[in-house]
């Protein structure tokens, strides 16, 4: 009788040099799988959909007297008798704070869902910074890699995580974020002592925006379980035995329901904004979403909601 | 034996039980392991878990489940029985077992036979002699015996198809005893008494056993059915049981005479009651092909009624007066009663108009009804015989007519007194309107047939006004003058219908009622007693019952059946129930007569012990097996639950069907058979590559005779004869075969040249029975001589000739001819004229064609297939024969090239003959029949 759900890497071993070389050899896979998925969500890069300094056209408008007249699209003015002047759209680079939470609790993964949390957490990181490199933003995780610009920040990033000695734990600290940064948390948010709302609350607060993205294995939310049932915690080693687990699987759903439901309402009145992601779904569909949402969109591709 | 009859093999291991309150304990403390789960929102599961008690023990009933199973193996092994059988057998005595192998006792018989069985064993046990009597057996060896020799009589018994005679076997055993005064007497009852079953168990007693067991089947005895009678809508059965104080109800199966099922009915008996009355309903028709009635689902030879001759369907004799009637059918007074009956009744037709002549020799016909149509005058004697006859139990139909009217009034033959003249209702001359008719009287025959309404008479004879006018009176008209009258005469009846049987004075005869009337008429007739084949008196037995109801064909002690003094009521000792006579007539004999009745047996008061015990076989019963059953069944239980409980199901729903597949697969595989085993004793022997050889290609053949100057002339005029097929015509043999006759296979060759050669061995008998199936199965011999020019002026006798003659006296040759100028032969492939070899003129001999019919225009004939054997002495092969360089190799006689063409023709046209049989005679009619198309 196997268990439903596992953990995809030992939380007995705590050497963290051991647990760094797995998710190194972790990381070049989520790198792949990263660009990949970022492959797919490229498509849909809009900028930042508002007149500046940039490359791309933006806009025609009519010449308003007093601009320089080197502004002036010749080209388009020939066609009638006023003038026009080309606007270009403003894509400006500013620095994007990615975090992923890496604990115990991230290695499970059950039968229902596709890939662990922590893969797919990586994965959306990694896919994020991709991304965002590849559109000249400049990239950072707090307390593993300082903002860099770079075409390849990713792989920097992903060089910098399997190196560092070990995963930082609990939530990040945010304090030395600047204003005109954002922020994207990708975790499960399970900690009880360090909860989301309580690590975002200062930096909102200051006016840094952010994205929190809540990873969370099927099996957590449907609760499949049945029978004579003993739950471990993979972080504080604690059990509970559930004598006919099936009995307290509405309490529980309505429990983790709730508790999302307060969470995802409190972060978004802080001004975040708050994402579920199931793993058993695409890591595209969380990665559009963020996508969207980092472009100022949010709605375009809300189609994770569930 | 106070309460539960129970004994215990093992008793100390009950204190086993003792120890369950130890297990209870044992396995309150051991819940189910859990299945252990990483799940990392265990702070949220907390919230919720609290409010559930989480169970540290297992669920009390799970426990008290597995305390059952624990206590069932203990009471397993403990062993125990259910009426135990405690041998109590009087020891100062011989034991005497009386059983009644009766009719009641067929479907019991079984058990009768193990109770039988347990009662010697125990008297083995105690060393006591035993005595068996078989109360339906005429002979009983009743002298005590040991065991063995009891058990061997026992084996030998069988139930019968008789009542028991009780007086005699307890004569018998009283016979046996000499003098002995027996222990246990053991009576193996049916239940049923007999007249002398009293008198008998009297004196049985008066032996003074010191015990006397009466061992009884139980409820569900079977019944008995004593009479069955056709009548006007159904077929009526009685039947008789023991008075049992439940309602029962009984099926009823009807069977025709070989067997089959055609009616069913049912049969309730009341309460209390130890006789009930029930009816099969089935149209008329198919009553009487009933043969044999049977209740019940395991009949016996008491439960079934055999039926004879009285239940047949009937003869009916037809005489009309006039002679005009096949001329004019529709005017024939017989016309109408013929089509009415003509479907229910066997109808038999006067041979002569001369009635006395037509009269006795239908009377001898037997018929059950004779059917005059206006007969007036009866000759004297005639009309004797048909007054004998009617006394006997015939039934006499008579229909008015002109002839009756103006017959005098003193015929014996009418049921009622006759006014002469007939009375006219209508007409010209008559102020009265035809009339309709009355409904049919309830208490007559016709009762219960709807009412003819459409239905009038205009002319009829009237009857005399008599005092039992009425009572004679079938049916009547609405004035109520009487339509059909009818009066018993000794065993018979006479019916007068006052009208004529065609439609001149009513219209009675084209209506249905006719056809309703007639009928009952019909059905209430019967069989003339004496009559036919069984008037001789004694009647063989031709099917007797068995015990259990089946009818076998008669053997044994069976005597015939003597009629003298009238059919038996039931039957007896020297006549088993049965059909006596032969095929054509038989009388059923049965063993309940009419108004017989099931008594229960009953014991006379006695100072004997009188134990009565059922007929229950080894009632012991033991429960080790069940215990440990239901135990096992308790233990799988507890593992399905403990699986539920730990969440099994769920998992192992997707694993278990996979799992199936497996199994099912494996079970399959195991069941398919070895297909390398089936191969691997392959049929490969020796030869096989000849026989390809010679399958792919035609081979023209000839018989290696010996010869070697022979031999080689045959291969090299058969190669010749190749070498022009393959120029000429489509066919291209391959190389001539030489073909041993004694080993080789000969069926790969369509035509055997055979030369006869003086020098060579004579063939073995078995090499020309090999010669003779080749022939027979469709192969064809070119025998020859090659004597033409020896025959030249010896006159025959050559002794190539005297060896062929040899040769063919051994097989079966059909009539040969020379080949006719229109064979198919000569059209086959060329036209040819003559079959000429070396020599010219010899003629071509071949198997006979049938007689040619009229239709001499054919241009070419053919029987079926090809002619076995073609007989010649004109050398052929000689003809034939070239060497290598196509030079010929003999000269022909007379020297003509052209000679050798047409010996090649020849040999061309009997190869196509052989290859293709009659076609090319068929072939020669496509002219005709496109022709015959209009192409």
């Amino acid at each position: 009788m196997a268990a439903r759900g596992q953990l995809t890497q030992s939380t007995t071993r705590l050497d963290a040099l051991a647990r760094a070389r797995q998710r190194a050899a972790l990381l070049p896979d989520c790198l792949a799988e990263a660009r990949r998925v970022a492959n797919t969500v490229i498509a849909g890069w809009h900028g930042r959909r508002k007149r500046g300094i940039g490359e791309t056209f933006w806009q025609f408008r009519p010449y308003v007297d007093g601009e320089s007249l080197s502004r002036i699209d010749w080209r388009r003015s020939a066609r009638d008798d006023s003038l026009y002047v080309r606007d270009r759209e403003w894509e400006a680079a500013h620095t994007i704070w990615l975090w992923a939470d890496l604990s115990p609790s991230m290695h499970f993964k059950s039968d229902l869902g596709l890939v662990s949390k922590e893969s797919r957490a990586l994965v959306l990181l990694l896919a994020a910074a991709e991304l965002l490199s590849r559109s000249g933003e400049r990239i950072a995780f707090p307390g593993v890699l300082e903002p860099v610009a770079s075409r390849n920040a990713a792989e920097r990033l992903a060089m910098a995580l399997s190196l560092a000695r070990s995963g930082p734990a609990g939530m990040p600290d945010l304090g030395r974020i600047s204003r005109s940064s954002e922020v994207v948390l990708i975790g499960d948010f399970l900690d009880e002592a360090d909860t989301l709302e309580g690590c975002i609350a200062p930096a909102a607060r200051r006016g840094i925006r952010g994205h929190a993205i809540e990873v969370y294995d099927p099996a957590e939310e449907t609760f499949p379980y049945s029978g004579r049932t003993e739950f471990r915690d993979p972080e504080t080693g604690a059990k509970l035995v559930a004598g006919r687990a099936e009995t307290v699987a509405a309490d529980y759903r309505r429990v983790w329901l709730a508790r999302r439901e307060a969470m995802g309402a409190e972060v978004r009145r802080l001004g975040w904004s708050f994402l579920p992601h199931r793993t058993d779904r695409p890591a595209s569909e969380a990665l559009a979403a963020l996508h969207g949402r980092l472009s100022g969109v949010p709605g375009v591709m809300k189609t994770e909601a569930r | 034996m106070g309460g539960l009859p129970i004994a215990f093999g093992a008793p100390a291991l009950l204190f086993g039980l003792l120890a369950l309150p130890v297990i209870w304990w044992l396995l309150r403390l051991t819940p189910p392991r859990p299945q252990a789960e990483p799940f990392a929102p265990l702070s949220i599961l907390a919230r919720v878990l609290k409010t559930e008690e989480t169970p540290a023990h297992s669920p009390w009933w799970l426990t008290a489940l597995r305390l059952l199973v624990a206590a069932l193996v203990i009471l397993a092994l403990s062993e125990p029985v259910l009426n135990p059988r405690d041998n109590s057998l009087a020891s100062d005595g011989p034991l005497v077992i009386m059983i009644d192998n009766s009719w009641a006792a067929a479907p019991d018989w079984d058990a009768r036979v193990s109770a039988a069985e347990m009662l010697i064993g125990d008297a083995e046990t105690s060393e006591l002699p035993v005595i068996i009597a078989l109360t339906a057996d005429r002979r009983n060896d009743a002298s005590p015996g040991t065991a063995d020799h009891a058990r061997e009589q026992l084996l030998a018994a069988a139930p019968r198809p008789a009542r028991p005679e009780r007086d005699a076997t307890v004569g018998a055993i009283i016979a046996g005893l000499d003098g002995v005064r027996p222990g246990t007497v053991a009576f193996l009852s049916d239940g049923i008494a007999t007249p002398d079953s009293a008198d008998a168990l009297k004196r049985l007693l008066d032996l003074g056993p010191a015990e006397f067991r009466l061992i009884e089947s139980g409820a569900g005895r079977p019944p008995a059915l004593t009479s069955a009678s056709n009548g006007a809508e159904s077929l009526e059965v009685t039947a008789s049981r023991l008075p049992e104080a439940a309602t029962g109800t009984e099926t009823l199966t009807a069977r025709d005479i070989r067997g089959h099922d055609i009616a069913a009915g049912r049969l309730s008996f009341e309460a209390g009651e130890g006789a009930a009355g029930g009816t099969i309903e089935a149209p008329f028709e198919l009553r009487n092909d009933i043969a044999r009635i049977s209740v019940g689902a395991e009949p016996t030879a008491g439960g079934v009624r055999l039926l004879d001759d009285s239940f047949r369907r009937r003869r009916v004799a037809l005489i009309s007066g006039e002679a005009a009637d096949i001329a004019q059918p529709l005017l024939s007074p017989l016309y109408y009663i013929n089509r009415a009956l003509a479907p229910y009744a066997d109808l038999v037709r006067a041979e002569s108009a001369d009635l006395s002549q037509a009269i006795p020799s239908l009377i001898a016909q037997n018929p059950a009804v004779i059917i005059m149509a206006d007969i007036g005058i009866l000759p004297d004697e005639p009309g004797r015989q048909l007054e004998e006859w009617v006394n006997r139990g015939g039934t006499l139909v008579r229909f008015a007519g002109p002839r009756l009217a103006a017959a005098p009034a003193d015929d014996p033959l009418v049921p009622v007194q006759l006014r002469k003249g007939e009375r006219e209702l209508g007409g010209a001359l008559s102020w009265v309107e035809p009339q309709p008719l009355a409904d049919y009287p309830v208490t007559g025959p016709f009762a219960g047939l709807p009412s003819p309404q459409d239905v009038t008479v205009s002319r009829q004879v009237l009857a005399e006004p008599s005092a039992d006018l009425a009572a004679r009176t079938w049916a009547s008209l609405a004035d109520g003058t009487p339509l059909v009258t009818a009066a018993e005469r000794g065993g018979g009846r006479i019916v007068l219908f006052h009208v004529t049987a065609a439609a001149g004075w009513s219209n009675l005869p084209i209506s249905g009622h006719f056809v309703d009337m007639l009928r009952r008429v019909v059905q209430l007739s019967h069989a003339v007693a004496g009559a036919g084949g069984t008037a001789s008196g004694i009647l063989p037995p031709w099917r007797l019952l068995d015990a259990s109801g089946g009818l076998v064909p008669a053997s044994g002690d069976a005597r015939p059946l003597d009629l003298t003094t009238g059919i038996p009521a039931h039957a007896g000792a020297d006549n088993p129930p049965g059909l006596y006579g032969t095929e054509d007539g038989f009388v059923a004999l049965n063993l309940f007569g009419t108004g017989d009745l099931l008594e229960p047996l009953a014991v006379p008061d006695t100072d004997v012990t009188v134990t009565r015990a059922p007929i229950a076989g080894d009632t012991a019963f033991d429960f080790k097996p069940w215990l440990f059953g239901a135990a096992l069944l308790g233990l799988l239980v507890d593992t399905l639950i403990v699986l539920v409980m730990g969440g099994a199901a769920r998992r192992f729903r997707a694993r278990g069907a996979a799992a199936a597949a497996v199994l099912l697969l494996g079970a399959g595989l195991a069941a398919m058979p070895h297909p390398a085993r089936a191969q691997a004793a392959g049929d490969s022997q020796p030869g096989d590559a000849d026989i390809l050889d010679r399958l792919d290609r035609t081979h023209l053949a000839y018989v290696i005779t010996g010869d070697d100057d022979v031999d080689r002339t045959s291969r090299l005029g058969l190669d010749g004869l190749s070498s022009y097929l393959t120029g000429r015509t489509a066919l291209e043999p391959g190389d001539a075969v030489g073909v041993d006759i004694e080993t080789d296979q000969l069926a790969f060759y369509p035509l055997i040249y055979w030369p006869m050669s003086d020098n060579s061995p004579m063939p073995s008998a078995s090499a020309i029975s090999r010669i003779d199936a080749y022939m027979k199965g469709g192969g064809s011999v070119l025998f020859d001589t090659r004597d033409r020019i020896a025959d030249i002026g010896t006159g025959g006798g050559s002794p190539e000739t005297l060896r062929l003659q040899t040769i063919l006296a051994d097989l079966d040759i059909p009539p040969l001819e020379p080949v006719p100028a229109d064979h198919v032969l000569t059209k086959s492939f060329f036209l040819l004229d003559s079959f000429p070899g070396r020599y010219a003129d010899g003629p071509l001999w071949i198997e006979a064609l049938p007689e040619q019919t009229d239709d001499g225009a054919r241009p070419a004939r053919a029987g079926d297939g090809v002619s076995s054997i073609l007989i010649t002495g004109n050398d052929l092969a000689g003809a034939w024969a070239v060497d290598d360089t196509g030079t010929p190799l003999y000269s022909t006689v007379p020297p003509d090239p052209w000679q050798r063409e047409y010996a090649y023709r020849a040999g061309v046209n009997i190869v196509m003959y052989m290859l293709t049989g009659n076609y090319k005679s068929d072939q020669v009619h496509i002219p005709a029949l496109l022709e015959r198309l209009g192409q």
